[in-house]
């Protein structure tokens, strides 16, 4: 059976670890190590493509409701305006930060900040709407400092930089790759004009010519934005996106 | 996904149909023609294509809530509808062979010979579907994508439902979603619903690759049946199969059995069956009954070149049973069925 105990050190052995330990105190009293960011008098400086609080433009919304489609949470509701037309909400009790609605807005209407601190009272209040999206929420800005965490080869240190950190960050957002509708299979096309219906830009017509008993329909690629709203609504499933 | 452009692919023309009524909506059209002269044969073709707000209504028929304001009126319902332009068939039709065989793998209500071509062109790899027509406890019937062939035990999949199933609904949900093809089993007048689709659209053309046809007489609404059969005293939750044998119904229940002419059907016979003339399912590629073999064998009757095919197949790896089909037996229910033709309204 193996004993637990003090193990056993030499005299020049303890003397040493004494010394180590009294020089570790010794050296946090001259030069204190500070490894807590003091928020909210600091603030951690994070980096341009932060995931978080989202804002919204309703100037650049197609309502193509692809960012509530993407939504893995189902935190996005899309919301009738009064205009007609139908801008997200965004749930922040369910929202998880992913930005695929960022990422897969084909107008670029819902962008990025760097606000992650908003507190709510209640549960009802999380549900964000369209027309508190399209400003960034109201914060008491307390920092004076700015944090960098900087990793060297040995140690973790901070440095404190004393100036206020932008928020909302001035970003080339990257275009997405332009796409436009196109039929697949026009031998299977009912003619029922829900896509002509559904289209915001205008770019799908139909034409009824009742002389001749045929329906003419006719996709402009150069008006069509891309949204895919006449993908999804297609009954018969013969529309595609391509690339343009 | 991103496909490469085609041209041409931007502008296209789309044929709508002639109306009768040149002034009203096609489902004005429909209705006048079809569903007001009850010849509707609740198929449910113009449910599955409707891309609007087409449904069955509570009384089991087809129905159109608030048409004049959503009605597209694109013409779909009307292509495709089988009795627009009724053109009634009848008889045995034209065939490649005539046989009967009892499948070894699957227990059904004969020889369980719809399940084993379904089945079968799946394990050919001809298919990646196959559309059955399930039951609860209380005989209500839905339809089931069958993907394995193990999905099929635990379910009451064969055997007669005296009621009608949605099945071409599930149809053009099985046609959008499949990559190599549905093999689906229907009725007489599901059987043209599908031929009128695959006549119109050719996404229908190259998907549906096997349609098995059923002998049929007729055919119920759940409701009227439930209640129909609830006199009788059938009692559901013990009934365990239904057949029409020798002019009469048997419905075989765990401790008892109830026997009655099936010309007492004649009271709660749904209208659309009242026209129909086709027994046989004549435009199926393979159409299967009871009727015109030994008991516990299935009647088979191949018309086309794909189930011929399946068939070879079938007998190859020694799957069924063989015996003898006897078409004269057929003639009583073929003949019975033709004379209401003389129900079908001149327009």
């Amino acid at each position: 059976m193996k004993k637990v105990g003090t193990p056993d050190y030499s005299v020049a052995d303890k003397l040493k670890y004494h010394v180590s330990a009294l020089s570790t105190a010794a050296k946090e009293v001259a030069l204190p190590l500070n490894i807590t960011t003091h928020y909210p008098r600091e603030r951690k400086r994070q980096p341009d493509c932060f995931r978080g609080y989202m804002l919204f433009d309703p100037e650049q919304c197609i309502s193509c409701f692809q960012c509530s489609f993407v939504c893995p949470a189902n935190a996005i509701w899309m919301k009738e305006a009064p205009s007609g037309r139908y801008y997200p909400t965004v749930d922040y009790g369910k929202c998880i930060f992913c930005h695929f609605c960022l990422d897969t807005c084909p107008g670029g209407a819902l962008n990025s900040t760097k606000i992650h601190d908003v507190a709510y009272r209640t549960m009802e209040e999380m549900l964000t709407l369209t027309e508190e999206m399209v400003e960034p929420p109201e914060i008491i800005r307390e920092d004076k400092i700015v944090v960098d965490y900087v990793i060297d080869k040995t140690d973790l240190s901070l440095r404190r930089t004393k100036e206020v950190d932008r928020l909302i960050p001035d970003l080339d957002r990257p275009k997405g790759v332009p796409m436009a509708s196109q039929c697949i299979d026009r031998g299977s096309c009912i003619a029922c004009k829900v896509c002509e219906k559904i289209c915001e830009s205008g770019a799908i017509s139909s034409i009824r010519d009742t002389a001749s008993m045929v329906v003419r329909m006719k996709i402009d690629s150069e008006k069509c934005t891309g949204c895919g709203l006449c993908v999804k609504e297609c009954s018969m499933q013969i529309l595609r996106l391509v690339r343009k | 996904m991103a496909t490469e452009a085609k041209k041409g692919e931007l502008e296209w023309e789309v044929k709508i149909p002639k109306k009768k009524v040149p002034d009203k909506l096609f489902f004005e059209n429909l209705k006048a023609a079809v569903i007001d002269a009850k010849t509707c044969s609740r198929c449910l073709t113009c449910v599955s294509i409707c891309p609007s707000g087409l449904i069955v209504n509570e009384e089991d028929i087809v129905d159109f809530p608030h048409f004049d304001e959503k009605c597209l009126d694109c013409g779909a319902c009307v292509r495709v509808c089988p009795r627009y332009d009724y053109q009634p068939k009848s008889g045995l039709g034209t065939y490649l062979e005539f046989t009967a065989g009892k499948s070894k793998r699957f227990k059904g209500q004969d020889g369980a010979m719809a399940t084993e071509f379904l089945m079968s062109a799946m394990d050919m790899g001809l298919i990646d579907r196959g559309l059955f027509v399930d039951r609860d406890e209380v005989w209500r019937t839905s339809v089931f994508h069958v993907r394995t062939p193990d999905q099929l035990h635990p379910l009451p999949l064969s055997g007669t439902k005296y009621a009608f199933a949605d099945v071409i609904p599930e149809l053009k949900k099985a046609v959008l979603f499949t990559k190599k093809g549905v093999g689906v089993v229907g009725t007489p007048c599901m059987v043209s619903g599908i031929r009128k689709l695959q006549e119109e659209f050719p996404v229908f053309r190259e998907k549906v690759k096997l349609v098995v046809g059923l002998f049929c007489t007729e055919n119920f609404h759940y409701e009227e049946i439930a209640k129909y059969l609830k006199d009788k005293g059938v009692d559901f939750t013990k009934l365990v199969r239904t057949d029409i044998t020798k002019g009469k119904f048997i419905a075989k229940m765990t401790d008892a059995e109830v026997k009655f002419k099936v010309a007492e059907f004649e009271e709660i016979l749904p209208s659309g069956c009242r026209v129909c003339t086709d027994f046989t399912a004549v435009e199926s590629d393979v159409s299967v009954g009871s009727v015109g073999s030994a008991v516990g064998f299935s009647t088979i009757v191949i018309r086309t070149e794909v189930a011929k095919q399946v068939w070879e197949y079938i007998k190859k790896t020694g799957n069924v049973e063989l015996s003898e089909g006897k078409p004269e037996e057929l003639d009583y229910l073929i003949n019975h069925k033709k004379e209401r033709e003389k129900n079908i309204p001149k327009l």
